[in-house]
């Protein structure tokens, strides 16, 4: 018994000593990633190009998702693929189907779009929250939060084309307390006065951005001529306001030229096959099979004046392609190979929002700015009446070809009550819908 | 003849009794020999004089001599594995004593602490053992996770897909947790193995995490599918935290411990066994019954003209036939030896697998060596030695879901028997004009291969620091190392029709990744034993512990590939992408168990675990267990003579953790490019820096019973797990940037029923039937949920999803129905049942095994996709339309959008998981062969699912697109099909 307790007594004291003795662990930080909080304090040139490079990377994540949104929802064209079947059963309301307000059309752009402003909303939070002053001018600072303004308004922009008067919040600088959905014209005030905001700041901006931008935004890579961009988006918010005076004032002081020869002015998503960046994710070859492929509903061509060379943006496939009941002869061709760039808002544009602006103020201008574009597409001047109920059918109808595949129709559409007119019913299915909006997704608690 | 040898013998004693009377006065000398049914011997095997401590053991041979004091005596013959038996010795005639193997397994050893083990009688929770002859006995298994099917109660198994090399999943008692860590840890021989399954790259071409789906796609293997299922003398499970409590903070999901063979003093044994046969599908869904109508009016005119033309030709190609149709050859080589003295003792063996899949240019190649050495050089010192080396390569093809139409399986429901795929005489694939993918030539040119490379170190030191008769201290040193290295090639090259840029492709994709994993783990324990007076022993033990894991993971992916290069530097563009992980664990471990006689076992432990993945490193936590058995058959009541040969029941409790997923402490950005710019932007999910580990509380109760020297035996056990602080990944408004969260938002529970019958119906010298039933169930209740319920797994609720809520299953499936989002199924089974049976007659010997699985559904999205291209198999039949208006392909497709409950689908199965017939020749009839070396031989012939039934519309109920490491499995989109095994075994023991 003794010699037991000995050993109890010598067992404890090792017991006690080992656990005493007991290793330490290491902490690690995140080994794969750049944490956020590490840009609290201390942030540099580098870290800001970095930073301001992943809004460039960010804004283009599920655009084509957002494209098909508005394309099929618009009937410019079908969305085939096998693997998918709900592009075309939800997207064409077939049957009974009801857009879902958690699936992957809805939410995946809607988050995307959000994230760009989260990344935009941390480096204004950077910007705001550390002494700078070593590394960075004032102006500089200025014309940063400038363009990290026109970015956030134009992503939430897009996100309020696609739930229109459902609506948006605009407020989500702090996401433990996220500001109320607003309605569709509190959105759309809201998204101007920041556009004006941001426009003030890139005055303030001096004359350089302490970071590059992509290809896409040459000639408008520095703050005074990124202004000229901001305006353009404005005149674009202006339009779905029907504010027109606005339109004209600040397309006066964008990139705005009424030349026929120059349409294609303007910034740009660009696109590259390097392993970490994205590719134009609408471009499909011609041929393109059920597996991913992008009909043009077949109204598009039989409605088009003869001679528009703006059908260029569709192409006739050797064959035929059926999927789900919806046969079409023509895919959509507007990007040639998959780095095109995409634009976000060019001339062309620009050019048509002049003309429905003056549709109330100056119809003669109106007609002019339509015949640019007719002469630009291959056609001859407008002859029809000129009464603003006429001049609407033409300005929609030139946005129609003019603007094609760039997410414009649906949403021209439904600000002019019109979505009853783009579905063609020869082209139906018996029990199809177009849809007006999108539901707000089901993770927004609304 | 022995007769006469017994005379023999009989007159040289007499003559001794002549020469040497004194030894006979005071003593008589008994001697014998101890074999087994077979004839062969037992070594080291106890014979003691009944009432006395007198005895002795066998020596190599398996002879004895003992020397008593007078006759008759009774001797008791025992030996691990084998049946106590009594024998009354009246004379001096030499014995020859046969040893009946152990009807019922409860005379094992099993774990009851970090650093010991005890009887199983004596154990107070339900640990599963599995032994050798279970594990490989029947048939060779396809993996060592392969052959668990059945073999226990409290699991769910399910292999991911059929592709050659593995990829299961085990889920012990339920569901543990909904983002964590769902897998059991495996531990062999005291070295922590890595279980990962790591995607080779293939989402670069498939795409599959684009729309609405993150998770891992790609269908790998999982590591366990390494080790080799020969190698190995039993598998202990302990299944919930109630045993796995010993292992702490990541013991949550249970723990599966794995002990290799051992050789054994005497002669050395050598064994060879080859097995060879093949594999083939499982099960074929068939072709659409094309006319011409239906081709008409499902693909239009110019297929019709094609349809026409090619049944004219008799072209027309069943392509499922064509690539699921493939016999792939199994060969199986394994040779061991073993053997030693009595101060080392070794076991070698070697194996070589070499599988062919169904299809073509897929398969799976194997070696293992091991050696395990065991060196006593003193009484007081013991030293274990466990290596294992493992090369395998496994060729797994191009399966599952995609969203570019290019995988194998998605391309095939796109693919009409009137295409024509097949290569030219100058082997040029045409392409495919109905599809992206030309299914022939992505079979034939694709590479998607894993190779794996891994060294397995285990050592464990024992040392008697004090020994008397009633106490001992001992001090256990353990370390382990598992080391290996990861090489996947997926291999798209530039001829596929979907990488031509003509067609839009990147011209050739090489995905090239390289893996390094090492973990090591440490520990140092004292045991000490002491033994009062009174017959109450009591065990305690201490120790520490520490585990390092560190995983360095880099994926190159390289498109636009120059020539016919696979070198990833020779492409247009290269991204590479690098993954590590790191964990530092250190803890301790007590605990005291007392015994009363083996009356009542008592046990109190805790551990204490800190670790680098807690977001307080240092800090330690505890996870206690506390357990009780009591021995009721020992009490006497019964008498002697009684049939109940055990009656205990036994509670235990214990905690267990779970940590949270690796990328959950930090809220990161990722790196991108634009144009060239490089970028860092959010990914959607945010981190939480205090997130807590998981805790799981479980408590189980039960009985074994055994009647009739155990030929009956039954074991049944409750038990109730509830698993707190459960981490969640609650969905946040996505207007915030982020998606996802994650939190401790949430508890569950399991509740389930674990019973198991074992039967020797019949038993006699030539005749021995043995049954054993196992029946389980378990039900899942999420109890508490602080964040919205959410959807989860799967593809939306559009196809089916599971759905995390309050009050409800942890894996309920919802879907869309025409009155929203209702309940639609569930994934987890009412109950499994299997039956075991191994029939023996002289030396042929049967065993069978069905697994029955009932209940559980799926989300069935291959029937979809098949019916969105029109070519299911009973896409004119009728009877699901409940109208009885539409055959069954037009109505599902109708049904998409309004109502996923045609996509949910009973998964319930029977399967014949494992059949063997075999004769044995024995020692006798092979006397004079080779001089009458030959010890035994065996023959027979083995299969794997070799039937099964299902009313399941697809390959297999038993699938999961999203692989193993979730609760939220058996989502099925077109995965490699499951396949039955058939193989002739041979197998020669000398």
């Amino acid at each position: 018994m003794k010699i037991n307790k000995k050993i109890h007594k010598i067992g404890f004291l090792l017991c006690t000593m080992l656990l005493l003795a007991s290793c330490e662990v290491q902490e690690f930080s995140d080994l794969n990633n750049p944490e956020v909080d590490g840009f609290e304090t201390g942030l540099t040139r580098g870290d800001l190009q970095d930073l301001v490079g992943g809004i460039l990377y960010s804004s283009r994540i599920n655009l084509g998702t957002y494209y098909d949104d508005c394309g099929v929802l618009g009937r410019e064209w079908w969305r085939f693929s096998s693997s998918d079947p709900r592009f075309t059963t939800d997207l064409l309301g077939k049957g009974d189907a009801q857009l879902d307000n958690n699936t992957f059309y809805i939410t995946n752009p809607w988050s995307a779009r959000y994230r760009t402003v989260k990344n935009a909303n941390l480096i204004l939070g950077f910007l705001d929250g550390q002494d700078l002053s070593a590394q960075f001018t004032n102006a500089e600072v200025t014309a940063t939060k400038g363009l990290l303004k026109t970015f956030i308004a134009y992503e939430l922009l897009l996100n309020l084309n696609l739930t229109d008067v459902n609506g948006i919040r605009l407020d989500v600088t702090d996401p433990n307390n996220l500001g109320p959905f607003v309605t569709k014209a509190e959105a759309l005030a809201g998204i101007r006065s920041l556009l004006v905001e941001g426009a003030s700041d890139l005055a303030n901006g001096g004359d350089e951005f302490p970071f590059v931008l992509s290809s896409g935004f040459s000639g408008f890579d520095t703050p005074d001529t990124f202004l000229k961009a901001n305006r353009a988006i404005s005149a674009r918010v202006a339009a779905y306001q029907a504010d027109f005076p606005a339109v004209l004032s600040f397309l006066s002081q964008s990139f705005f030229t009424l030349n026929a020869n120059d349409l294609n002015t303007g910034i740009y998503y660009v696109f590259s096959e390097d392993q970490t960046d994205l590719l134009n994710p609408m471009f499909f070859i011609v041929d393109a099979t059920t597996a991913n492929a992008r009909i043009m509903y077949p109204s598009f061509v039989p409605d088009a004046e003869p001679g528009d060379t703006r059908l260029n943006k569709v192409a006739l496939r050797t064959e035929p392609l059926t999927l789900d009941g919806l046969t079409g002869d023509y895919s959509v061709f507007l990007y040639k190979t998959n780095t095109d760039p995409i634009a976000i808002i060019r001339n062309e544009e620009l050019i048509l929002l002049y003309a429905e602006a003056n549709i109330t103020i100056n119809p003669t201008e109106t007609v002019n700015a339509l015949n640019m574009i007719r002469q630009s597409a291959g056609l001859g001047p407008y002859t029809g009446p000129t009464d603003s109920a006429s001049l609407i059918d033409e300005m929609l109808n030139q946005r129609r070809y003019s603007l094609y595949a760039e997410g414009h129709r649906w949403v021209d559409m439904r600000r002019y009550n019109r979505l009853g007119q783009v579905a063609d019913p020869a082209f139906e299915r018996p029990e199809d819908d177009v849809f007006s909006l999108f539901p707000i997704p089901l993770t927004e608690n609304q | 003849m022995i007769m006469k040898q017994n005379n023999l013998k009989l007159r040289k004693l007499l003559l001794l009794f002549f020469i040497f009377p004194y030894l006979v006065i005071s003593q008589t000398s008994l001697s014998g020999k101890v074999i087994d049914k077979n004839g062969i011997t037992v070594p080291f095997a106890n014979v003691i004089e009944k009432g006395t401590t007198n005895g002795t053991t066998t020596d190599e041979n398996g002879n004895f001599t003992l020397e008593v004091a007078a006759l008759p005596i009774i001797l008791e013959f025992s030996s691990l594995g084998y049946e106590k038996l009594e024998l009354s010795v009246i004379n001096r005639t030499p014995i020859s004593v046969t040893l009946q193997e152990s009807a019922e397994s409860l005379e094992e050893v099993v774990v009851t602490g970090l650093a010991t083990s005890g009887k199983r009688s004596n154990s107070a929770n339900a640990v599963a053992t599995i032994s050798a002859e279970e594990i490989t006995g029947t048939t060779p298994p396809p993996t060592l996770d392969g052959a668990l099917y059945g073999k226990f109660a409290g699991a769910v198994i399910n292999a991911n897909s059929g592709a050659p090399g593995g990829g299961l999943s085990v889920k012990l008692r339920g569901a543990t947790s909904i983002f964590g860590n769902t897998e059991p840890l495996y531990i062999i021989d005291g070295v922590y193995v890595d279980n990962s399954s790591i995607a080779a790259g293939l989402n670069v071409v498939s795409a599959a995490a684009g729309q609405g789906s993150v998770a891992n796609q790609d269908n790998p293997s999982n590591r366990i599918a390494d080790i080799n299922p020969e190698d190995i003398a039993n598998i202990e499970i302990l299944k919930g935290a109630s045993a796995a409590a010993i292992y702490g903070s990541r013991a949550a999901a249970g723990v599966v411990l794995i002990t290799t063979k051992k050789g054994k003093a005497g002669a050395t044994k050598f064994r060879f066994s080859q097995s060879t046969g093949w594999t083939e599908a499982l099960n074929l869904l068939g072709v659409r019954d094309y006319t011409e109508a239906r081709v008409l009016d499902g693909f239009g005119e110019n297929a019709l003209a094609a349809y026409i033309e090619a049944k004219n030709n008799g072209r027309l190609v069943n392509y499922e036939d064509e690539l699921f149709g493939e016999h792939g050859i199994i060969s199986i080589t394994n040779f061991t030896m073993s053997g030693g003295g009595e101060k080392t003792k070794f076991y070698a063996g070697i194996t070589h697998n070499n599988e062919n899949g169904i299809v073509k240019n897929t398969g799976y190649e194997k070696t293992s060596l091991r050696l395990n050495l065991e060196n006593q050089p003193a009484d007081f010192f013991r030293v274990n030695l466990n290596t294992n080396y493992i090369y395998s390569s496994s060729d797994r093809g191009y399966f599952n879901n995609d969203n570019t139409g290019t995988s194998i399986g998605v391309a095939l429901t796109g693919t009409t028997p009137w295409l024509q795929l097949f290569p030219n005489g100058d082997g040029v694939y045409p392409d495919n004009p109905a599809g992206s993918s030309n299914i022939l030539q992505t079979r034939d040119l694709i590479t998607n291969n894993e190779k794996v490379n891994r060294v397995i170190l285990g050592g464990t030191a024992n040392l008697d620091i004090y020994k008397s008769e009633n106490s001992g201290l001992e001090l256990i040193l353990r370390g382990g190392l598992d080391f290996y290295s990861l090489k996947t090639v997926a291999l798209f090259p530039k001829e596929l029709q979907f990488e031509k840029p003509s067609n839009g492709g990147v011209n050739g994709v090489s995905v090239q990744g390289l893996v390094q994993n090492k973990n090591y783990n440490l520990s140092a324990f004292l045991v000490h034993n002491f033994n009062t007076a009174n017959n109450i022993n009591f065990t305690t033990q201490a120790g520490l512990t520490r585990e390092n894991f560190d995983l360095d993971g880099q994926l190159t992916t390289a498109t636009g590939l120059v020539a016919s290069e696979s070198n990833v530097d020779q492409a247009a563009n290269v991204g590479v992408n690098q993954t590590r992980f790191k964990q530092e664990d250190s803890g301790f471990f007590v605990q005291e168990e007392v015994n009363f006689n083996d009356l009542a076992i008592a046990t109190l432990g805790v551990r204490g675990d800190k670790s680098s993945n807690n977001g307080d490193a240092n800090k330690l936590f505890y996870f206690p267990k506390a357990s009780l058995a009591i021995n009721i058959n020992e009490f006497g009541f019964w008498g002697p003579t009684t049939n109940w040969s055990q009656f205990k029941l036994r509670a235990a409790y214990g905690e267990a953790g779970n940590f949270p997923p690796a990328n959950a402490l930090f809220t990161s950005y990722n790196a991108f490019s634009t144009d060239g710019i490089l970028g860092i932007s959010l990914i959607g999910i945010k981190g939480d820096p205090n997130l807590k580990s998981e805790r799981q509380k479980e408590f189980e109760f039960g009985t074994d019973i055994g009647f009739f020297s155990g030929r009956i035996s039954f074991s049944g056990t409750y038990y109730k797990k509830s698993v707190e602080d459960l981490i969640l990944q609650a969905a946040l408004e996505p207007s915030s940037g982020f998606t996802t969260q994650f939190v401790n938002a949430g508890s569950l529970e399991n509740r389930g029923l674990e019973l198991s019958l074992n039967l020797v119906p019949f038993k006699s010298d030539n005749f021995q039937w043995e049954l054993g039933v196992n029946y389980f169930k378990n039900k899942s209740e999420i109890t508490e949920l602080n964040v919205d319920p959410f959807n989860i797994g799967a593809f939306g609720a559009s196809l089916g999803t599971f759905r995390i809520e309050e009050g409800e299953s942890a894996t309920q499936i919802v879907g869309v129905t025409p009155d929203g989002i209702q309940k639609l199924g569930d994934a987890e089974p009412d109950f499994q049942m299997s039956f075991s049976n191994n029939i023996r007659y002289k030396n042929l010997e049967l065993s069978f095994l069905w697994q029955w699985k009932k209940g559980g559904d799926n989300v069935n999205l291959t029937t979809l996709l098949s019916d969105l291209n029109g070519t299911s198999h009973d896409y004119d039949d009728f009877g699901e339309d409940p109208t009885g208006t539409l055959p069954n392909g037009p109505y599902r497709t109708g049904q998409l959008g309004s109502n996923a409950a045609p996509f949910v689908q009973d998964a319930s199965y029977v399967k014949l998981r494992e059949v063997g017939l075999y004769y044995t020749f024995t020692g006798k009839t092979l006397s004079n062969v080779l001089g009458g070396a030959i010890e035994s031989v065996k023959i027979g012939a083995s299969g794997t699912n070799l039937l099964s039934f299902f009313d399941y519309n697809s390959y297999d109920p038993e699938v999961s697109n999203f692989g193993g490491n979730s609760i939220f499995t058996g989502v099925d989109v077109t995965p490699f099909p499951s396949s039955k095994r058939y193989l002739f075994n041979f197998i020669v023991n000398f």
